[in-house]
């Protein structure tokens, strides 16, 4: 707490010339309007100030005439730093050379608001087709859709942009967008030098689907169901922080069994999340056995979730106002149950983690992601546990039930990817411990309270921890059923930037390792769909689509 | 005559092509259905008792595949590679006495130990064209670790090869394995061990599965192939495997001798020797499961700091104690 009071004070005495509007309307939640192009002062100082201070995401907003920029910086609390840039000439300094970590998301104000950040070393596309039409913005209120199918056409063959400086023995290696260590289609081009790495550039937007987008045109119990499609994995901490949001901005009081339901499941999550992704690791290692026997004992986990939920994997349960279904005394036996058996297989797979040479020969010291780094590029959750702090959104800024559940945040100082995978395995158990203590003091009262369709107008940052790391929803209300503005940080986003400085020197053996120990979630990062701006009528291409469609020869 | 047509019977039938083709495809089953227990799994289940066919049916799907050959492949070696593998191991394991003789009769002699691992190496040079012919960077980088890894550990494997020829004073299989009264694996069990560790490396089985490490380069050297090529490198794959633990098995575990009981000696030498390879597959397969993948240099690494100096120690151990054996087995 006393960070985010440091973090409001200083910048009300030391720049109070460049105040506009100030507001903390909730504890640990700050909204500063500053006078144009003051951001980079602001900024300079919370980090001058603030030791641990990262940059959660930029969000932009179109206001009309103006375009507001968002500039969470995540301390204990959110500053908000808003800076109005207008519309017609959309130009403001980057903050990349004073926070490298605000990279890609200015890439992605960039991309997708079309406002330009001077000095920004690498300004280019992020979420869109390289060929999407220029000075075309879709997060801008007056874009509409082209009537006819946009022609995105193809990037042409998939080539590293730097592939004619490569000579000698040096190889151009592209992972991607389909290839066995990604789940989920990214493509990074790599340069290889024998069995070095020399280079890697990732290319994000396969699977962006424009959910920001799509939100504004739904109701927000709608959007509920829309942003837990975000991730199936982390579904129950999307559903989570939306409601936060949405309950922040219409002064909901959520029910206490309600939040210790949210807490169940959103723990629930993280065991299952976790368990995948440490056989994951087990399997990118070549450790097969490993991989089958972790996914083995996760199936028990999902069974709870399908039981307590009615899913087991969307599990549909958070709703604004609180949840949707009860629980009974026979699934909390059940439940307590499950969580013992499954928690002596976590101590077990934490040894293996922890005692075996193999595993150990080929994640010790790879990957290393100094402190220092760690917090330069904003990296969150297990990723930045791994590096030593003890960020934890669940102990900083507490939400649903943590603030009355004893736990611990795990960190490791190795920073390598025996760390960030330790950072995993441990947390398995105090989640299970956390699940337990909330059954066990589960309070009785109503489910959920009944919410207005109008959210009346306001703003909302939320955050939550989801199983990868810090996820953060802004939420804009302008009165209506309609949410004026979503914006969805996900934590891959985050991390994702540190992988080429950590792979960069490594073998290539360690790519799938270091990749990951990151846990990248590429859906969770894109979104994008395809929506009519009229009618709010959405349509997916079809492989028939893309048969017919002008450019078949050059997609297929 | 009559020479002819057992000369046929045995190269073509039993022992030799058909029964080894078979023996392998029950190894690849033995294989995976030891595996898929060790991970908690089915493993093969459906086609015939206890999936048995399954090896066959995989093969009979491969070979009736779309076969294609990519056009800026180097033709002729992309297609012969695979095949020259394929008859390498064929051949060399005309050399292992299956049933107390060779498959072809009295075609031993003096140094076949070495002739069968000089065309072991021969077939993974045949691996490495392969991959190297695909002209993909996967396949590329797939093929320079079939050579780092194999050249090696050919050196250790061969040293450690010699320690059984040392005791037997012979350089013949049939005379390593003639002269094991009390298989070798209980005189100099450190030469056994570390034998069956390097042949770990040698056939590419986890911890050692480098050059086709799937999350690392797809599919290694074999990347490109596809139909019956590729069928042709899966079998070569099979066939080096049972090489591996017939070697061990003639070498340490006294090949195909044991208690012959009733009936023709000739089945209760296959029968033997069908226990002890499967029994060294087990073991092979365990390995395999209780370790995560190595990384190419710490292989490396690992093999000329450690395993060659090892090798030879042994092989200097055996060398020494030698009279003191011979003096124990009389």
């Amino acid at each position: 707490m006393k960070m985010f009071e440091t973090a409001v004070e200083s910048l009300k005495n030391n720049l109070a010339d460049a105040i506009v509007e100030f507001r903390v309307p909730r504890p640990r939640k700050a909204y500063i309007l500053l006078k144009s192009e003051r951001h980079r002062d602001a900024i300079s100082l919370l980090l001058k100030e603030i030791k641990d201070i990262e940059l959660s995401t930029i969000t932009g907003v179109d206001l009309g005439n103006e375009i507001e920029l968002n500039y969470h910086m995540a301390c204990e609390g959110v500053v908000t730093l808003k800076n109005r840039v207008s519309r017609e000439k959309p130009v403001t300094q980057t903050i990349t050379d004073i926070l490298p970590g605000a990279n890609l998301y200015e890439r992605e104000v960039f991309d997708l608001l079309g406002v330009v950040f001077e000095g920004h070393p690498n300004l280019e596309r992020l979420m869109l087709p390289e060929r999407w039409p220029k000075g075309d913005y879709p997060l801008r209120k007056d874009w509409k859709l082209p009537a006819d199918q946009p022609d995105f056409g193809s990037e042409g063959p998939v080539q590293a942009k730097s592939a004619e400086d490569t000579t000698g023995s040096i190889v151009n290696v592209v992972v991607g967008p389909q290839h066995p260590v990604l789940h989920e289609p990214e493509r990074f081009s790599f340069k290889v030098d024998g069995e070095t790495v020399v280079d890697v550039e990732p290319r994000l937007g396969y699977v962006h689907r424009g959910i920001e987008k799509a939100a504004e045109r739904m109701m927000y119990f709608q959007d509920v169901f829309l942003v837990e499609r975000i991730c199936g994995i982390c579904n129950a901490a999307h559903t989570t922080v939306f409601c936060q949001a949405v309950e922040d901005i219409g002064n909901i009081e959520t029910p206490s069994r309600a939040l210790y339901l949210r807490t169940i499941i959103h723990e629930l999550n993280r065991v299952h999340s976790h368990l995948l992704l440490l056989g994951v690791g087990g399997h990118l290692l070549g450790f097969e056995a490993l991989f089958q026997h972790v996914w083995r004992d996760r199936e028990p986990v999902m069974d709870i979730v399908e039981r307590i939920t009615g899913n087991r994997l969307m599990s549909g349960f958070n709703t604004i106002g609180g949840v949707r279904r009860d629980i009974d005394p026979n699934t909390v036996e059940k439940t307590l149950k499950t969580v013992k058996a499954v928690r002596k297989r976590a101590v077990f797979y934490k040894n293996v983690f922890e005692e075996d040479a193999t595993l150990r020969l080929r994640t010790e010291g790879v990957g290393v992601l100094s402190r220092e780094d760690a917090l330069k590029l904003c990296v969150v959750g297990p990723v930045l546990r791994g590096s030593g702090v003890a960020s934890d959104v669940r102990k900083d800024d507490p939400y649903a039930a943590y603030e009355e559940i004893p736990f611990n945040v795990i960190s490791y100082d190795d920073c390598d990817t025996w760390a960030r995978l330790m950072v995993r395995a441990e947390e398995v158990l105090e989640s299970l411990d956390i699940i337990e203590y909330a059954l066990n003091h589960l309070p009785d009262g109503r489910l959920r309270v009944r919410v207005q369709r109008k959210i009346p107008e306001g703003e909302a940052v939320s955050r939550v921890e989801a199983p990868r790391g810090e996820l953060i929803h802004y939420v804009k209300s302008d009165g209506t059923a309609y949410p004026y503005r979503v914006k969805v940080r996900a934590p891959t986003l985050a991390n994702l930037l540190a992988f080429p400085g950590i792979i960069r020197g490594g073998y290539i053996a360690d790519i799938p390792s270091v990749m990951g120990s990151l846990d990248p979630c590429f859906s969770c990062t894109d979104r994008m769909a395809f929506i009519d701006n009229g009618k709010g009528k959405k349509w997916h291409w079809s492989l028939d689509d893309v048969n017919n469609s002008k450019n078949s020869k050059v997609l297929i | 005559m009559g020479i002819d047509l057992i000369f046929f019977v045995r190269t073509l039938v039993f022992p030799g092509f058909l029964f080894l083709l078979v023996l392998v495809l029950f190894f690849d089953w033995f294989e995976r259905k030891v595996a898929a227990r060790f991970q908690n799994r089915m493993g093969p289940s459906y086609a015939g008792p206890f999936g048995i066919l399954q090896p066959i049916a995989d093969y009979i799907k491969l070979f009736s595949k779309e076969d294609i050959t990519p056009k800026q492949t180097n033709k002729f070696l992309f297609i012969a590679a695979p095949l020259l593998a394929f008859s390498f191991f064929v051949f060399s394991l005309f050399f292992i006495p299956l049933d107390g003789s060779n498959v072809i009769l009295g075609s031993s002699f003096e140094g076949d130990l070495l002739l069968v691992l000089l065309l072991v190496t021969l077939a993974n040079f045949g691996i490495f064209l392969s991959g190297w012919a695909s002209l993909n960077p996967y396949s590329g980088i797939g093929a320079t670790r079939v050579l780092t890894q194999f050249l090696g550990y050919d050196i250790p494997l061969i040293i450690l090869a010699i320690g059984p020829a040392f005791l037997a004073k012979s350089l013949s299989i049939v005379n390593i394995t003639a002269s094991q009264s009390l298989p070798f694996a209980l005189l100099i069990p450190w030469s056994c061990a570390l034998f069956i560790l390097v042949l770990q490396a040698e056939l590419e089985k986890d911890p050692f599965d480098i050059p086709h490490a799937e999350t690392e380069i797809v599919g290694g050297y074999e990347t490109e192939y596809s139909g019956r090529k590729l069928a042709f490198i899966k079998l070569s794959e099979d066939f080096q495997f049972l090489i591996g633990a017939a070697l061990v098995t003639v070498l340490f575990l006294g090949g195909s001798n044991g208690p012959m009981l009733f009936g023709p000696a000739e089945l209760w030498h296959v029968f033997w020797f069908l226990i002890k390879t499967l029994g060294v597959v087990f073991v092979l397969e365990y390995i395999g499961n209780v370790a995560a993948r190595l990384r190419i240099d710490q292989v490396v690494h690992g093999n000329w700091k450690l395993l060659i100096p090892l090798s030879i120690l042994s092989l200097a151990l055996t060398v020494i104690i030698e009279p003191l054996l011979r003096s124990v087995t009389g």
